[in-house]
């Protein structure tokens, strides 16, 4: 009997192994086709120059921050209950959304060849540079943590062997406001340059990485990787509802600061958002939070999978909705905009992604996906005796 | 030494003859032009605000404002745009440059820096300008330059040349008998944005 569940399990891990392989495969042609034609194969233009890969990246960074801090609160707080998992955490952290952040920024920029500069030419007064060294240093930390984690369980090396790392990755991953810096750094855009937005980037890594991490541990719980008590599920859940709340009123008192004068760039900027080209995704947003939180919070004494799972995927899309309308607000309402000189594509929103930046997106994160499931079947990351099976 | 531009506002008529001529020089590609004539009036460029006969209307011309304190420079990533010191001009290097659109992201003065977001395409098959421009990139930024291919060869930038009015200055900020030094002289004048800090080389005379 155990042998056909297995054979069952197993043929449904190939059967996602496959669909995310060409998935995978999908976003390489889409890439390719970018490459050949051009990035005018996007939706992005002149007013609007960053869009759904830079927002994939600031995603899958905060995956990567909030993972290390997901792995190492546990070591540094003692939170007993949550230890088993912070190996799976600190893998994903580790190469799956460090991976596909770093592809993020490689689809995004025109020439991928010359990325080499960053480490030739590096400028250290670009808060871009500083992403670039925050990527590669969270790369080498997880590495070294996650594999400290799997020695631990193995009993080769003793708790406190851990602190040290887990110390280091505490810190990198509070780090993840430097990801804020690329934007409320720059003078030419006010809406970004405010000091709740490093605390907003804070609290989406830590939503983001605790919602997948939610998603993947029903998923590892179903085939048998981990098992995870519902209840630990369900304070994640918790914890996840909390930090959205905060979020949400980050969003509400940005919205009325910026509409109360009732005039000026941030009004313009606010109005677009909030009851112009830019309202379909801003209320989208709004329910999206309030939904995600509900769903989340609203529990009871019986926790129900259903409905943590659907809270978890709604956050992630409300988080995906914030990024986005922060960039878009502001690209579509610069500091100049009187009329001129017409050049390629001076839209004024709102900006849909293109069908090729979607695929190209969607393959990255399926090799994400490759990527996380080849590290469950490969490496000893979780919590019950069959683990290497999967 | 710094050079810098004066251009003045009240002698402007929004003939967009600066804009063409900085196409042609630096043969440009189709969709992007360095120096773009901006109305201040109604929704559209070149028409005026109000009914008539109360209208108003004020042109506003704007490349990229070679300033002293650019935040592009500080923005990009690998050092593709930087100032030059002897002379305070911001070069791009379309060679290094990533196409990262970061100093896009970074420079407050809208549209001033373009992208190739194809490969470049001309309206006409032969190309137009000076030999001595570098050839545009396909996927890098590209920028006024101030026309230092022309200030090597001793001339002025082709957007002052050919003004029909006179409407722009161009000179060392530095020298106080430069031709620059003394169109500003006695006249008021502002920056575009000047709160923001970045030190423009431009100067809008009223
Ligand atoms: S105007 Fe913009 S592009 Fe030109 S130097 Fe200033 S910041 Fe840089
Ligand atoms: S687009 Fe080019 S010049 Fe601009 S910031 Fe990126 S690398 Fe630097
Ligand atoms: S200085 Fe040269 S590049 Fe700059 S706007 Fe004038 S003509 Fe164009």
């Amino acid at each position: 009997m155990a042998v056909v569940t297995n054979t069952k399990k197993t043929s449904a891990t190939n059967l996602w192994t496959m669909i995310f392989a060409v998935f995978a495969v999908l976003g390489a042609v889409c890439w390719v086709l970018q490459l050949t034609r051009g990035l005018q194969m996007t939706n992005l233009d002149t007013n609007n120059m960053w869009g759904l890969y830079i927002v994939g990246f600031m995603i899958f960074t905060g995956i990567a921050a909030g993972s290390l801090l997901f792995s190492a609160v546990p070591y540094l707080f003692k939170l007993e209950e949550f230890k088993p998992y912070t190996r799976i955490a600190s893998y994903l952290g580790a190469v799956a959304s460090i991976v596909a952040a770093s592809l993020f920024i490689i689809v995004d920029i025109g020439n991928p060849e010359r990325v080499w500069l960053f480490i030739t030419s590096g400028n250290w007064t670009s808060p871009m540079f500083w992403d670039f060294i925050m990527l590669s240093s969270y790369m080498v930390i997880s590495i070294i943590f996650t594999r400290k984690l799997i020695l631990l369980n193995e009993g080769k090396i003793e708790e406190k062997g851990v602190k040290g790392i887990a110390v280091v990755a505490f810190v990198a991953g509070i780090l993840v406001t430097v990801t804020s810096f690329v934007f409320s750094f720059q003078v030419a855009r006010p809406l970004w340059s405010t000091p709740a937005q490093p605390l907003s980037f804070l609290i989406a890594a830590l939503v983001a990485a605790l919602a997948v991490l939610m998603i993947l541990s029903h998923i590892l719980n179903k085939s048998g990787y981990v098992k995870m008590p519902i209840g630990l599920l369900a304070k994640m859940g918790k914890l996840t509802a909390l930090l959205l709340c905060i979020e949400l009123i980050i969003v509400i008192t940005e919205i009325l600061i910026g509409l109360y004068p009732g005039s000026g760039e941030d009004y313009a900027a606010f109005i677009w958002l909030v009851t112009g080209k830019g309202a379909v995704g801003f209320w989208l947003m709004m329910v999206a939070l309030v939904t995600a939180i509900v769903l989340l919070a609203k529990q009871g004494t019986l926790p129900k999978v259903g409905l943590l799972l659907g809270g978890a995927i709604i956050a992630l899309i409300a988080i995906y909705l914030i990024k986005s309308n922060l960039l878009q607000a502001q690209l579509f309402n610069p500091l100049i905009t009187l009329p001129g000189t017409p050049v390629y594509g001076e839209t004024t929103g709102p900006y849909v992604p293109s069908l090729l930046e979607i695929g190209l997106s969607l393959g990255i994160v399926s090799l994400g996906a490759l990527l996380l499931n080849l590290g469950f079947g490969k490496l000893n990351l979780g919590t019950t005796a069959n683990t290497r099976k999967l | 030494m710094r050079y810098a531009m004066a251009i003045d506002l009240d002698r402007c008529t929004g003939c967009h003859a600066c804009s063409v001529a900085c196409k042609v020089e630096n043969n440009l590609p189709d969709g992007i032009f360095w120096n773009r004539i901006l109305t201040a009036g109604g929704k559209s460029m070149d028409t005026p605000s109000g009914t008539f006969p109360n209208l108003s209307m004020q042109f506003l011309p704007v490349n990229c404002q070679h300033c002293e304190n650019p935040a592009c420079v500080k923005a990009c990533p690998v050092k593709a745009t930087y100032k030059r010191e002897e002379d305070g001009i911001v070069i791009q290097n379309y060679d290094k440059c990533i196409g990262c659109r970061y100093c896009m992201v970074a420079c407050p003065y809208a549209s001033v820096r373009q992208f190739n977001w194809k490969k470049p395409e001309y309206a006409i098959d032969v190309a137009m300008g000076d030999a001595a421009i570098t050839p545009h990139q396909y996927n890098t930024v590209e920028k006024c330059t101030f026309c230092t291919h022309r200030l090597a060869q001793g001339l002025k930038p082709a957007c002052i040349d050919t003004c029909p009015n006179r409407a722009r200055i161009f000179g060392d900020i530095d020298d106080p008998n430069s031709e620059v030094s003394q169109a500003i002289q006695g006249r008021s004048y502002f920056h575009l944005l000047e709160e923001k800090g970045t030190k423009p080389s431009i100067f809008y005379l009223t």
